[in-house]
């Protein structure tokens, strides 16, 4: 055994996947840095690749979160210019960190009537296309590209833990859920696959509507998730998220964002009512974002999030069935006309 | 098992002189993986070989004042260009010799025949000289003898081989024993012509589906988990089923589930394919039997790899 790691070429490459950890013995977590570094990347390796992306091309993206981040710190490493349309989710710290990265950021600060800031972002991003004739746009929601990434995640799945039965990840862009257990089903096709996203997001199958926990959930359904792939979803609430959050730090030091402590929840009560299984949860990003807020009491109380929220999901029949905070659907790969 | 193979080989070298040198190489049964890894930086074409000691291949080589090799029987053209350039490859301490191949390997199978003349040829005439030379200089001898080749002069190892550039991509480590159940897939065993077979053009999600399964072979190998090994024979199998299909895979897939293997592999350039199972397990004789009694095939053999 050495202890002198191979040197990384950049930052990127020293983050862009996990650390896994066994947490009970049945559970493990991949912990990720900055997750979307590896999509970002990888969309654009292939992009210069195909020729689509050269010197001289700027790089437009709508995002409000971490793939932005992303993003900015590939195009700053690269040299490529960088807008990112956000909307209001991009706190000032964040849009700070991709200013200091070289990115131009440009908030929508009102929602469209349909669509959400979603939409708003999307409509300004066609703006933007017209005022660059040399442009990319990585689309993470569409690329195919950005699901296709994670198999470096399953590859480290596979040789670290083997042949997992349940892998569990928040669903936003449906990259890393979609994209991590496609590969995973070559090797293990009885994989069970738990999608997690919150309420009143469209995904799969909710009312669009304004939603308190970010970082996963949608107002448009991405055409990177592929829902024939979940077997169950769970839409979990800000303030169950918020403090299994709390909860990961204070009892295995896992200082993460509130998007890895609902995948987490989920996760924990998954591998607890399934002893025999062997669980994953993917953690998309660090805490440091969320000091101010989901680890502040102080803004926990303001908010009116400061309780642990439900300890077990309701299950539903159907996605919009009303509940309670914390419901899950046996989804079982259905498209998401036939759950609707 | 070695030894009463080598005497079981019809048709015995025969170059008896004390000067010859003569080598040995087994069999393979097609491939546990095929594919394409990233190595260096870049993407090769790679595999992974499941050896076979149901046949051998020996080569014997007299060294002679002759300016350069014969080879008997003639047609085995192959293993005469790797008997003269391994020669040139040692600075010619021999001008020249007479080469002795046999062979009980059947032909355009994908048993490897064509890749055991060619390494058999070279480790006889280094037997012969009294020189060495590692697998890899090994290789890329073969692939020069003859454009592509399996990674036989690994024996029982499980390499991660570039078959076209004649190079390790990685080295797993010493395969677990194995039993297998094989068969032909083609009826009346017609063979395949290996040099005729367009490489594969895998999507980019093919591509980059090869990385689970190499990462789930190390952790096997490590493991010495046939098990695990089998799920990425089989993955490995589904995957280039688009490029060189198997008739009736489907069938055999659910013999397989059934019979309880670990899983299937193909040769990915020939026409037999494996059951695999665990070799240690107590259970593996019983569920041989049923599968064999289950496939819808025209021949079936069986076989372990050496312990």
């Amino acid at each position: 055994m050495t202890l002198a790691a191979p040197v990384s070429r950049s930052v990127v490459e020293a983050t862009e996947l996990p650390r896994i950890i066994r947490v009970r013995p049945n559970f493990h977590v991949a912990a990720f840095g900055l997750m979307k570094l590896l999509p970002a990347r990888f969309m654009l390796d292939r992009a210069e690749e195909r020729g689509e992306v050269g010197p001289g091309t700027t790089v437009l993206e709508t995002s409000s979160g971490t793939f932005g981040l992303g993003l900015a710190m590939v195009c700053r490493l690269r040299g490529y210019p960088l807008t990112i349309v956000g909307d209001p989710a991009i706190d000032a710290p964040l849009k700070r960190r991709l200013e200091h990265l070289g990115a131009r950021v440009e908030i929508c600060p009102e929602p469209s009537p349909v669509g959400g800031y979603q939409r708003a972002r999307l409509d300004r991003l066609e703006e933007l296309r017209a005022e660059y004739p040399n442009h990319w746009v990585p689309g993470q929601y569409s690329n195919p590209d950005n699901p296709r990434s994670y198999a470096l995640v399953a590859e480290q799945l596979a040789e670290t833990i083997g042949v997992p039965d349940c892998l569990v990840g928040a669903v936003g862009s449906g990259g890393s859920t979609s994209g991590t257990s496609s590969f995973l089903r070559m090797l293990v096709p009885e994989l069970t696959l738990i999608g997690v996203d919150t309420q009143r997001s469209a995904i799969f199958g909710q009312p669009d509507g304004p939603r308190v926990l970010r970082g996963l959930g949608n107002s448009l359904v991405p055409p990177n998730v592929e829902h024939t792939g979940y077997d169950q979803v769970h839409w979990i609430g800000a303030a169950e998220a918020f403090a299994a959050t709390r909860e990961l730090y204070a009892r295995h030091c896992l200082f993460m964002g509130p998007t890895s402590g609902a995948a987490f929840k989920v996760a924990d009560w998954f591998a607890r009512r399934n002893p025999d299984a062997t669980v994953v949860a993917l953690l998309p990003d660090e805490g440091y974002r969320y000091q101010d807020t989901v680890y502040s009491d102080e803004w926990l109380r303001a908010q009116g999030l400061a309780h642990a929220g439900a300890a077990e999901p309701y299950e539903v029949v159907a996605p919009n069935e009303p509940g309670g905070s914390w419901t899950w659907l046996n989804w079982g790969r259905r498209s998401l006309a036939d759950a609707s | 098992m070695t030894e009463d193979l080598a005497v079981a080989a019809p048709a015995p070298a025969t170059v008896t002189d004390p000067r010859a040198g003569s080598f040995r190489v087994d069999a393979h049964h097609g491939e546990i993986l095929q594919g394409v890894f990233v190595a260096g930086g870049r993407l090769r074409r790679g595999l992974v070989t499941l050896p076979c000691p149901l046949y051998s291949t020996r080569a014997t080589f007299l060294p002679t004042e002759d300016s350069g090799t014969t080879v008997r029987p003639a047609w085995r053209t192959k293993a005469r260009r790797a008997a003269d350039l391994t020669l040139a490859r040692l600075g010619h301490p021999v001008p020249g010799g007479l080469l002795d191949i046999t062979s009980d390997i059947p032909l355009c199978r994908g048993f490897g025949s064509s890749t055991a003349d060619v390494t058999s040829a070279i480790g006889a005439v280094l037997a012969a000289t009294g020189r060495r030379l590692p697998p890899a200089e090994v290789g890329a001898l073969a692939v020069e003898a003859e454009t592509a080749s399996d990674s036989l002069m690994y024996g029982g190892r499980a390499v991660v081989f570039a078959h076209r550039e004649g190079e390790p991509i990685e080295d797993l480590g010493e395969l677990m024993p194995l039993a297998v159940l094989g068969f032909g897939t083609s009826p009346g065993g017609r063979g395949v012509d290996t040099l005729e077979l367009t490489p594969a053009r895998y999507t980019s999600w093919e591509i980059e589906a090869f990385r689970p399964l190499r990462g789930l072979l190390r952790r096997a190998v490590a493991d010495r988990d046939a098990g695990l090994l089998g799920r990425v024979a089989t993955a490995s199998t589904l995957l280039n089923q688009r490029h060189l299909p198997v008739p009736g895979l489907d069938g055999i897939l659910a013999v397989a589930r059934a019979a309880g293997a670990a899983g299937v592999q193909v040769a990915h350039s020939g026409d037999v394919a494996g059951l695999i199972f665990d070799a240690t397990d107590a259970e593996t004789p019983a569920r041989l039997e049923f599968a064999a009694a289950r496939l819808d095939v025209t021949e079936t053999w069986q076989f372990e790899t050496e312990r």
